[in-house]
């Protein structure tokens, strides 16, 4: 059998295993259940539980407002407000209708609107409800109804939509580093941070039960046979690949509850992966793998030396406070991206993964700085695999005892 | 001449200031049992784990079917001392991935490990998980780990560790088995009488060398004593040219002092008459050699 073989069997293996433990199985589901179990309660205390999970995930037609027009100003309704508003001309039709589900809500325009500047709008709902009116939409209604025919065509529209604001904020070097909206906010806070977290619990979930895969294998003494069919490099490499595979599982489970449970966040998330440059997903994808692969190389290797599963977590949180470091620092990144202290974190290897998917969204990453910190991260990735393989082997069969460092080295040097 | 399966010239492997196995040499012939024997701590393990590739030697050369050990990892089965399973899987899970790891389709391990385990009489085991079962039938599914990929070369340490007599049978006579399906089997094991009954050539190991070495037969006649086994038994304890007299079982063994021969004793029963049904030369066991040798007793044997 090839190696590739051998090390998709053992990845394989491992995963199948591992993916139905009832631990794995009830904190991969406890997230998802913990959001829908807040979602009942809410809507159970405001007495509208059934509507509100309608609402969330059975689709229904967008329906009209209701517009009572006391004042004689803004009927008969202009041909672009026709689909959102319904005109009635008593409020006890109005109220029938809403109450019998034709309608969002209704509004009353008195008589003397002009000279109050009074509306009432009136929605179904209760406590916690709020009355769900556009209120842009409506504006925009007030104000075409109060000027057209006093002013042309152009300065009405500019009156209703006065300005489209392209906000652009300067970094310390004077480049761009992003808007101030919204929009920019959250592409240059929730997505990096999203996704920086998403690393951390999938490396911390693999790594866990990395650890205790290897620490199982050497305290039930089966590593013996399991080394005299398989190398030690390709018995980490499956091990790394099968239980990464489980932790991005585990990711895409809560990542997929979060976006079903909040319905405009995957609204969000699509527009936000039309205004940011694709190749931040793709960079950011990349140093996610390499990250892993990484971390949960030294961390098995860790784990391998010691004598017990409880000291072999000790020696492998060493390894997996470097993926955290930059998190330590996340509000200097964010101030400048392309500050030194971003750079070097961003190169190092330990930090490299974490620290470069703080910056890719925020900057312009030069193509010297990705060069240096992917080229670093292909150099370590291996040498972490031929020496965790090693060291690996070394500590599986000691078995009761914990190596000195000489014998690490040692180990090492080994042909 | 066919090359040998194991083939050691002057290995040698320390771990910091000790030495584990020191200059060795030996040739495992391809077909037949060979036992690899020493005391607790002789070098036996580190030796089976550098054929296994576990361990690498310092120095020193292996080669095992005509190979590199770690090119012929999957043509060769290996029992360990340490026993280990996956103790949280069902038996015929378990033994399924460790035949994957040989390099066996999953199909044919499946398949395969049925059969073996119907061979040991641990069929109805098959959906049960491994700590379910007694230690004695874990080791037998151990056992068939070792097997399950059909190897050339199969590697036993302790077989019978633990086992109880009519498994010892069992496991005696699969060995058999194997070996007259023209495999070689290296065999570690201190039940000296099973290792006399099965091996054919065996080496001897002390700190971390070969202190004996050769086909069993020609050992045992170099270590033969100088004493006779007698039925049934006689007063000789006084007789000129009688050094010592003891009872193994109903015979009785007489050894003799180094100036005399077996015929001078057979002559004086004779003459005087007295009645004897067994009279032969007596062999050392091998466990009495294997005391003899490693309490530096013995002779160095050269191949």
């Amino acid at each position: 059998m090839s190696n590739g073989n051998i090390i998709l069997t053992i990845a394989r293996h491992e995963y199948a295993v591992n993916v139905r433990r009832p631990g794995f199985i009830f904190f991969t589901l406890l997230i998802p259940a913990l959001g829908l179990i807040g979602l009942v309660v809410a809507g159970f205390f405001s007495g509208v539980a059934g509507r509100f999970l309608e609402s969330q995930f059975v689709p229904s037609a967008p329906r009209p407002t209701g517009l009572i027009d006391q004042s004689g100003l803004f009927t008969p309704l202009a041909p672009e407000f026709a689909r959102a508003y319904q005109v009635y001309t008593d409020e006890a039709a109005a109220r029938a209708a809403l109450l019998a589900g034709s309608l969002d809500g209704y509004v009353i325009i008195p008589a003397d609107y002009l000279a109050t500047g009074d509306v009432t709008a009136y929605a179904v709902g209760g406590l916690f409800d709020a009355v769900n009116i556009d209120s842009d939409d409506l504006q925009a209604l007030l104000v075409r109804g109060l000027l057209v025919g006093q002013v042309d065509d152009q300065t009405l529209e500019r009156v209703t939509n006065p300005a489209d604001v392209n906000p652009i904020l300067l970094d310390q070097q004077g480049l761009p580093s992003g808007g101030s909206d919204i929009g920019s906010v959250l592409a240059g806070f929730l997505i990096p941070y999203a996704l920086s977290i998403f690393l951390i619990i999938a490396i911390f979930t693999a790594s866990s039960y990395l650890l205790r895969s290897v620490s199982e294998e050497k305290e039930t003494r089966v590593i013996e046979v399991v080394l005299s069919s398989v190398s030690a490099t390709q018995l980490l490499t499956g091990k790394v690949l099968g239980l990464g595979a489980l932790g991005l599982t585990q990711v895409l489970v809560w990542l997929a509850s979060a976006i079903a449970f909040t319905g405009g966040l995957g609204a969000i998330v699509a527009g936000l992966v039309v205004t940011l440059n694709p190749w931040v997903f793709v960079l950011s994808g990349l140093y996610f793998l390499l990250g892993f692969l990484l971390f949960g190389t030294l961390m098995a290797t860790a784990g391998s030396l010691g004598t017990s599963q409880r000291e072999s977590q000790q020696m492998a949180g060493i390894f997996s406070f470097g993926a955290a470091v930059p998190f330590m620092f996340n509000s200097l990144i964010f101030a400048n991206p392309n500050g030194g202290l971003a750079r070097f974190l961003s190169m190092f290897p330990l930090t490299a993964p974490t620290a470069m998917m703080l910056r890719l969204p925020l900057t312009t990453v030069s193509p010297l700085d990705l060069a240096i910190s992917l080229g670093g991260l292909f150099i370590t990735i291996p040498l972490a695999l031929w020496g965790g393989a090693k060291v690996f082997r070394m500590g599986l069969l000691l078995y009761g005892k914990r190596p000195a460092l000489k014998q690490i080295w040692l180990a090492l040097r080994q042909a | 001449m066919a090359e040998p399966v194991i083939d050691i010239v002057n290995l040698r492997k320390a771990y910091s200031s000790v030495v584990a196995v020191d200059g060795l040499s030996v040739r495992v012939e391809r077909g037949e049992i060979f036992g690899l024997l020493g005391p607790n701590g002789a070098g036996k393990t580190t030796t089976i784990r550098m054929i296994m590739d576990i361990l690498k030697p310092d120095s020193g050369e292996v080669r095992v079917l005509g190979a590199l050990p770690g090119a012929a990892r999957q043509r060769v089965g290996y029992l360990p001392e340490e026993r280990g399973l996956y103790r949280t899987l069902r038996v015929g899970e378990c033994l399924t991935y460790l035949g994957q790891l040989k390099g066996m389709a999953r199909a044919d391990a499946q398949r395969r490990s049925v059969q073996l385990l119907e061979r040991v009489e641990l069929g109805g085991w098959v959906k049960n998980k491994v700590e379910e079962l007694s230690r004695g039938m874990q080791q037998k599914v151990q056992l068939i780990a070792s097997i399950i990929h059909d190897p050339a070369l199969v590697i036993l340490d302790e077989p019978f560790q633990g086992l109880d007599p009519v498994n010892v049978e069992m496991v005696r006579g699969l060995i058999r088995e194997l070996r007259d399906q023209g495999k070689t089997i290296v065999l570690s094991a201190h039940e000296m009488s099973l290792v006399e009954m099965l091996c054919e050539r065996i080496a001897l190991i002390n700190h971390g060398r070969v202190v004996l070495y050769g086909r069993l037969s020609e050992i045992k006649q170099q270590f033969a004593p100088n004493a006779l086994e007698i039925s049934p038994p006689l007063a000789l304890e006084h007789w000129p040219g009688v050094r010592q007299v003891s009872v193994v079982g109903d015979r009785q063994r007489v050894t003799l002092d180094a100036a005399t021969q077996p015929r001078d004793l057979l002559r004086q029963i004779v003459e005087r008459g007295l009645p004897v049904d067994r009279f032969e030369r007596a062999t050392a066991t091998l466990d009495e050699i294997f005391v003899t040798v490693v309490k530096g007793d013995g002779a160095h044997v050269e191949r």
